[in-house]
């Protein structure tokens, strides 16, 4: 039993991680009943973003470049992390404009737009950055391990997860405290009667793409440290994160973050005893799910169910 | 009842048919047993690059096929193979055996290729080869270093360029029993080339004296090793045995440099491609491993490669060669020599030459002569045995190389044993 300890809080920190991945996910499919497949590319996206923010090429800039280079590591990500998921959200907020022409239409074309743009997000990234692997350098406060109860831990993964609860709260608090969070609630909820009550949702679904776009592009930043950033990284976010929501029930805020918990402790606890499950387990959890709750853990009634 | 009369300009008409069919019947089907009906000099001979450009090995398969094309450019340059002219046509394989599979088929089929050449994952590999065996297509498992590519699921058409996990596993496990210690961990990617080497490994450990304490399955896809590095500390073992690649070494190899595990205990990495590297940090790069090539190695040839390299991929974000190329280049540039030698692209012929294969060190730019097993159709050649380069100040220079051992210190003797080839009669011919 206490070798069982290390296992659950290691999968409590990835489900924390996960539910920072579905987060941006959530809120898109929430308010805007749209899969965003390019989700994943604009997770990769903000962490190419804050690799160049943090190591840029400015020899160009003479002395101001190097005045850039020599501030410090920490101040560098520091920067990254405001300024990178603001960039994405901009390049999300470009991809919402290309959807309009998809809104009232079959799901399919909204499906394939954003596939289609993850593909050439994908591209671009390998065009200007390459296909190798690159490297995202973390603060030297963050980096390395400490000991605990005899076992070694990253001290990045632990900083990652609190900042993941951090991230978390933050959007909670602005969808809660906010009266922007207001209107994207009501959206969510019934965009029509949004509409009816003069507020403008053209404007509303952009602000929500981008910050969804943003979300992806801040866990990007977050888990490329640990999983290493290849222009293909995006690919190992956008599945967990539909599976995640659709575990936590489409469109709950805390479904999302209870589903990213839930799958986090999957995989923890079977990489640790039966490895060779540890995948496959968060889609036996979602079958086991909804199976039992089609909804999902805390998705709202349908009208149709008695 | 009708009356049909046979007058003279029918009788030749018939005459006429049936002799242009008796001429024809060489160069009509079935396509699948004979194939000859294309081989005008003025016809390029088409290779399919049956690569990877997405999924895991997708990075790997991207130098793998920038090999290929070196070698064919320069026979291209030299007049072509024949006086025919080479050329390529490349279908992402997806890191997928299915698709692998599909490309193969439509490749033979579809674009005529005359030989299909590429490979990473062994399990790609194995699905292109059992297509190209029921064409009889001549076929190079460039990169992929399962034991059983050579072994059980060798194939009369299918020949293997790299070093297999068993002639790595020979290679590092006696010394590194000796060097480090008796109690041995696993982590073994869960698909063929990670079972099969970990089996290899297993044997030799056993064989040296040393103990297995604990296997760790790791799927294709892992990107959080964080449960399964916390039980490697559980289980405290002596030496971890890994044969994880791709993207799921690199972000492995990321999660043991944050926990400072590398230098806890001893890593030997089965194989190391340069392409999961190349760019890290050199802390990433811990443990020992296995190579086939590295652009620095002290021999004649290799720094002119490396210049062959730069001017032809001048773009390129690998900036030096690494074993993948090498492995890429080498069996497209030996292939169109046995098509030289064979004065033909027929299949039979081409199989026979590259049986016969010998190569000098010199040429191999290795430390060994190489010779082409016949039995088992796999290269035989010198296997590196590497480290990280620490303190180098040539971003580049990543690797130092520890030891080289010939082709007979880390034969596969199990593969001559599980290979059960097709005879070749019984391999279609082919011809294109």
């Amino acid at each position: 039993m206490p070798n069982l300890v290390p296992h659950l809080l290691n999968g409590l920190s990835l489900g924390l991680l996960f539910a920072l991945i579905a987060l941006g996910f959530m809120l898109i499919v929430g308010v805007m009943e749209l899969i965003n497949l390019a989700h994943g590319s604009l997770f990769a996206l903000g962490a190419y973003f804050a690799m160049v923010i943090i190591a840029p090429e400015l020899s160009w800039l003479g002395s101001v470049g190097e005045g850039y280079q020599a501030l410090p590591l920490a101040m560098r990500y520091g920067l990254a992390i405001l300024l990178a998921p603001v960039l994405v959200a901009v390049v999300g907020m470009g991809l919402e404009l290309c959807m309009r022409r998809t809104y009232g239409k079959k799901a399919e074309y909204g499906l394939l737009l954003t596939f289609g743009a993850a593909l050439v997000i994908e591209e671009i990234i390998r065009l200007v950055w390459g296909p190798s692997e690159q490297y995202l350098q973390v603060p030297q406060a963050v980096s390395g391990a400490f000991l605990f109860a005899g076992l070694i831990y990253s001290k990045y993964k632990l900083f990652a997860a609190l900042f993941a609860v951090f991230a978390i709260l933050l959007v909670w608090l602005f969808l809660e405290r906010t009266p922007y969070g207001a209107i994207i609630k009501a959206g969510a909820h019934d965009s029509e009667m949004v509409r009816a009550l003069g507020i403008n949702l053209t404007r509303l679904r952009l602000l929500v793409f981008g910050l969804g776009a943003g979300l992806a592009g801040l866990a990007g930043i977050v888990l490329t440290p640990i999983w290493g950033l290849r222009p293909h990284v995006g690919i190992d976010a956008v599945i967990p994160a539909f599976l995640i929501i659709v575990l936590g029930g489409i469109g709950s805020f805390w479904g999302a973050v209870l589903g990213g918990i839930l799958v986090g402790l999957a995989v923890g606890i079977t990489g640790a005893y039966a490895s060779e499950w540890s995948l496959l387990s968060m889609y036996l959890l979602l079958i086991a799910v909804v199976t039992v709750r089609a909804r999902g853990l805390l998705g709202r009634k349908s009208v149709l169910e008695a | 009842m009708s009356r049909r009369n046979l007058t003279r300009r029918s009788l030749l008409k018939k005459a006429g048919l049936l002799t242009a069919g008796v001429a024809a019947t060489p160069f009509m089907g079935p396509w699948r047993y004979n194939r000859v009906y294309a081989a005008a000099s003025d016809k390029p001979i088409v290779i399919g690059l049956t690569s990877d450009a997405s999924g895991q090995y997708a990075n790997s398969g991207a130098s793998d096929r920038r090999g290929m094309q070196l070698a064919v450019s320069e026979f291209n340059k030299k007049g072509g193979v024949l006086g025919r002219k080479v050329e390529t046509i490349h279908i992402d394989t997806e890191t997928t055996p299915a698709t692998g599979s599909r490309v193969a088929e439509r490749l033979i089929t579809r674009h005529e290729c005359a030989f299909l050449i590429g490979a990473v994952s062994s399990g790609v590999a194995n699905a292109i080869s059992q297509v190209a065996q029921k064409y009889g297509t001549v076929y190079l498992n460039t990169n992929s270093s399962s034991p059983t590519e050579s072994g059980k699921n060798c194939h009369r058409v299918k020949f293997v360029w790299d070093g297999n996990g068993t002639n790595f596993a020979q290679a590092a496990v006696k010394n590194a029993i000796s060097a480090y210690g008796k109690k041995w961990l696993l982590m073994t990617n869960d698909y063929v080339w990670g079972h099969n080497t970990s089996k290899a490994t297993r044997k030799l450990v056993d064989q040296f004296g040393g103990e297995i304490i604990d296997e760790i399955l790791v799927p294709q896809g892992t990107r959080d090793f964080s449960a399964m590095l916390l039980k490697v500390q559980q289980a405290a073992p002596q030496v971890v045995a890994a044969a994880v690649g791709g993207d799921d070494q690199k972000a492995m190899r990321q999660q043991v440099s944050q926990l400072g595990l590398g230098q806890k205990m001893a890593w030997i990495n089965n194989q190391q491609d340069w392409p999961d590297v190349y760019g890290l940090p050199i802390k990433n790069l811990f443990g020992v491993f296995g190579t086939t090539w590295y652009w620095k190695l002290d021999l004649p040839g290799v720094a002119e490669f490396v210049k062959r390299y730069q001017a032809a991929y001048p773009d390129t974000k690998i900036r030096v060669p690494g074993n993948v190329f090498y492995n890429g280049y080498m069996a497209t540039r030996e292939l169109l020599s046995a098509v030289e030698r064979a004065g033909s692209t027929n299949n039979r012929k081409v199989i026979q030459q590259l049986e016969g294969l010998k190569v000098s060190a010199r040429d191999r730019m290795q430390h060994h002569d190489a010779f082409m097993n016949p039995g088992t159709h796999q290269m035989q050649q010198t296997i590196y045995l590497a480290t990280a380069n620490a303190g180098t100040k040539d971003r580049d220079d990543m690797f130092k190389v520890l030891s080289q051992s010939s082709p007979a210190e880390v034969r596969d003797k199990g593969a001559d044993a599980a290979c059960k080839m097709e005879s070749l009669d019984a391999t279609p011919t082919y011809e294109t």
